[in-house]
């Protein structure tokens, strides 16, 4: 029913999101993916993982809306999210944050500053 | 740092390169590598070939999104294949890393990394809503607000920027009055209607003629205006003062929405074992009782059901289940009624006080008559497991009054409002000399009661850790009924 240790990878851009699933899945991680902030709340909803990356410029959905809609579904509100921002803007992580992101990680991705996040939200 | 900054076609061209060298090196030494490794490098080709293709088309804001996605995907694969290899083949790793110096120096490049070519942000950042049936007001707008660190969202039709309130969830809106089809005031209109649109400020703008037009406006709940054509400077305030508007109130939501939360969690772990208005009570004085830890003085309640043991062990696990949870569920809605708390059942044992953790004058009273109603309920009990075949059974209950700590007790991880004291103890083991369908009382109990009861015969009893021995009462009714 539920994938309490499965990573959900949000990501439109299909290059890089199998990129990071390669490189996730090598760190031992199991990975689900999703391609838009719809798809991304249906499968928080459906799958529960134990922590979300979401991109915030997503299609249909934007990663910014969809971080605030799971903060106000009580059944995925606990589910931290770690946004990943297209550039170092102050505004993108301020929003991220606003958003109800836990953590952000500026793209391209400083991999193991980025486990080290995911790390440092899943453990209680 | 500006002294080492490249061109976007001067670093396109030297990763480009860069890449071509890796094939070279990466195709000489094909066959030692792994399948995985080889798909990796292969990714990474496919990567730099995007980049070469987005190098070739006319530069906009789509590609320079794209091109940051293929440079993550050709960064990603350089820095797990480096891992990967562990130095074992010298060739590619040297071309691996001066690829990832390249791309270093390439997201150096862009422009919004560079302080000097951010501008000072006016204001916090905020998703603005511009609603122009202009194209060209729309491009205006964008780009003042983006350059201010805005993120901007357009829409060309009153229409549209309904169906975008819908999907996104935005700070402030820009609203032009003047135009065709549903116009700005009806737009106006129907944010003010909605509950989760009406927070959102509405600055509207219209032409200087129009000043009847504007009232109307802010009458009907516009925040703000501005004249066109606008200026920047103004136009900047205003959205300021919008998006703190803005913030104060979802921070205000957001601190309602907290509250709820807790107050439902607070409910939920409480409601099993108080009743509701005590749940209640608790969540409405502000300071909240104590539950930190303090000595009381209760009245406890233990009672079990006689030979449950022996009984259970020949009847189906669905049947003691069942016979369970009637009788467990009946005498917690007793004992609930009569203000009790339960602290536990252990099997078919239910351990309940009165007088934590809300004292009333009563408490040994209301245990006494709660006991009562507990033994005159088992014949209901008793008649309903007979029609489904299943045996009859008999409960005793102790009673003992005394002084116990109550709190949060256990660890950080799992814990529960409970008690602990020596009159605990004694309340076992009066509950293991109380006989079928008995009410034993201690005789600190019988001192708190202020009611008339018809009482039974009185008996003496040794307890570990009590040099004297206990006198315990056998109450058989109330006196009132």
């Amino acid at each position: 029913m539920t994938d309490s240790t499965a990573i959900l990878l949000v990501e439109d851009n299909a290059m890089n999101r199998d990129m990071l699933v390669r490189r996730l899945r090598r760190a031992g991680f199991s990975v689900i993916t999703a391609e838009n902030g719809q798809q991304a709340l249906d499968k928080m909803r459906k799958s529960m993982p134990a922590i979300v990356l979401m991109d915030m410029n997503l299609p249909v959905v934007d990663g910014w809306t969809a971080s605030k809609r799971a903060r106000k579904d009580d059944s995925i509100a606990h589910i931290p999210i770690i946004a990943l921002t297209a550039h170092a803007m102050d505004s993108d992580k301020a929003n991220a944050l606003r958003a109800g992101c836990d953590d952000y990680a500026t793209k391209p991705i400083d991999f193991p500053d980025l486990l080290e996040k995911i790390r440092k939200l899943s453990t209680p | 740092m500006s002294e080492k900054v490249l061109t976007h076609n001067q670093w396109s061209e030297h990763l480009l390169h860069a890449v071509a060298e890796l094939r070279q090196h990466f195709e000489h030494n094909q066959a030692n590598l792994e399948l995985e490794q080889q798909e990796d490098f292969n990714k990474l080709f496919a990567g730099s070939q995007r980049v070469d293709e987005i190098r070739q088309s006319s530069p906009n804001a789509d590609q320079q999104h794209d091109l940051m996605n293929a440079l993550a995907a050709i960064k990603g694969y350089s820095e797990m294949l480096l891992e990967d290899l562990a130095g074992t083949v010298p060739a590619l790793d040297d071309a691996l890393n001066q690829l990832l110096k390249i791309i270093h120096s390439a997201n150096s490049t862009e422009p919004e990394q560079t302080s000097a070519a951010t501008p000072a942000t006016v204001s916090d950042p905020g998703f603005i809503l511009a609603v122009d049936d202009q194209p060209e007001n729309r491009e205006l707008v964008t780009r003042y607000l983006s350059r201010a660190g805005h993120r901007v969202v357009t829409a060309a039709s009153g229409e549209e920027a309904l169906s975008t309130l819908a999907e996104v969830d935005v700070d402030v809106v820009l609203l032009d009055l003047v135009m065709p089809g549903m116009d700005g005031r009806e737009v106006l209109r129907r944010i003010k209607e909605h509950a989760e649109w009406r927070a959102t400020p509405v600055i509207i703008i219209s032409g200087r003629q129009d000043m009847d037009g504007i009232i109307g406006c802010i009458e009907s709940g516009a925040d703000d205006y501005l004249f066109k054509p606008f200026n920047q400077v103004l136009l900047a305030a205003r959205i300021k003062a919008g998006i703190e508007r803005k913030r104060w109130h979802d921070l205000e939501a957001d601190y309602r929405l907290q509250l709820e939360r807790r107050e439902k969690f607070i409910r939920a772990t409480f409601g099993r074992y108080l009743t509701d208005d005590i749940v209640t009570e608790i969540l409405e004085r502000p300071e909240g009782l104590d539950l930190g830890g303090d000595l009381r003085n209760v009245t406890i309640m233990m009672s079990d059901i006689r030979g449950f043991t022996t009984l259970s062990e020949n009847l189906s696990p669905a049947n003691v289940v069942r016979m369970l949870n009637r009788y467990l569920g009946r005498m917690t809605d007793i004992i609930m009624s009569h203000h009790g708390t339960i602290d536990e059942f252990i099997g078919d044992a239910i351990l309940a006080v009165f007088g934590a953790p809300k004292q009333r004058q009563d408490d040994a009273d209301s245990a006494v008559r709660c006991a009562l109603e507990m033994q005159a309920a088992m014949a209901e009990i008793n008649a309903a497991n007979s029609a489904e075949g299943l045996p009859e059974i008999e409960m005793g209950i102790a009673l003992n009054s005394g002084d116990v700590i109550a709190g949060n007790i256990g660890s950080e991880r799992r814990s529960k409002y409970g008690f602990v004291g020596h009159p605990m103890n004694v309340t076992a083991r009066i509950e293991g000399v109380t006989g079928r369908g008995e009410l034993m009382i201690s005789s600190n109990t019988l001192e708190q009661l202020s009611g008339d009861y018809q009482m039974g015969e009185s008996r003496e009893i040794s307890v570990r850790g009590l040099q004297q021995n206990l006198v315990i009462h056998q109450v058989l009714g109330d006196s009132n009924d």
